[in-house]
């Protein structure tokens, strides 16, 4: 049921991710706080490593919503990433997470 | 006590846009196409709605397994769909047991250096 396209996509920006993005991120406190605000329940916790993969999880998924947007941009010519070009991409990046 | 929330909620979001921010901008650089700030701050406000469904994706995850506390392996769930993501959050996860694996030994050496200088006393 995978989606090939999203594959290809998703394991470009996966194998970017070594060389350079390594400064920049989420921080673990950060992503522990957002996630535990919408845990239903008090006691649910969340582990030191779940907070660091997660944190992970959010950066590809910001770098995959950019990339895409600028792919299509680029397929319209567009010298600027616009809202638009990110409207289009939305429904399928959604679907691919 | 609701206002104390919805601050927090904001300072969340102020922290997310900043990052998001940043990774667009090295992208921007990168691909020399920048992004407009609507584009930024969607993106942002995107990716902050989506962890309220991967929180709760989680949390799901979690007490299916009977656990109160969400782990790594919680996480490799939500990283499912994709093949590419998942091996890849399969291997940082490898990485951090790893770390952690080194830094038992290294502390394990100190503590026997010590222990048999002790039983020298």
């Amino acid at each position: 049921m995978t989606n090939p396209y999203a594959e290809r996509q998703i394991s470009h920006s996966v194998e970017n991710m070594a060389e350079k993005d390594a400064e920049i991120g989420f921080k673990k406190e950060t992503v522990s706080k957002l996630l535990s605000s919408s845990f239903k329940e008090d006691k649910t916790r969340l582990s030191g490593d779940a907070a660091l993969l997660m944190a992970e999880l959010l950066k590809v998924f910001v770098q995959e919503a950019a990339v895409r947007s600028q792919k299509q941009a680029e397929s319209e010519d567009c010298d600027q990433v616009d809202i638009e070009h990110f409207e289009k991409i939305l429904p399928q990046l959604l679907l691919d997470f | 006590m609701s206002v104390d929330k919805d601050e927090t909620q904001q300072r969340l979001k102020a922290a997310v846009h900043y990052t998001v921010g940043r990774l667009c901008q090295r992208m921007g650089e990168d691909h020399r196409r920048e992004f407009s700030r609507q584009v930024i701050a969607a993106i942002a406000e995107t990716a902050f709605r989506q962890c309220d469904v991967f929180a709760k994706d989680l949390e799901a995850f979690a007490r299916h397994a009977k656990r109160s506390t969400v782990s790594s392996e919680d996480v490799k769930l939500v990283a499912r769909r994709s093949t590419a993501l998942s091996i890849y959050i399969q291997n940082k996860s490898e990485e951090l047991n790893q770390e952690q694996r080194d830094l038992k030994k290294k502390n394990a050496g100190k503590r026997k250096s010590r222990d048999t200088e002790e039983s020298r006393e």
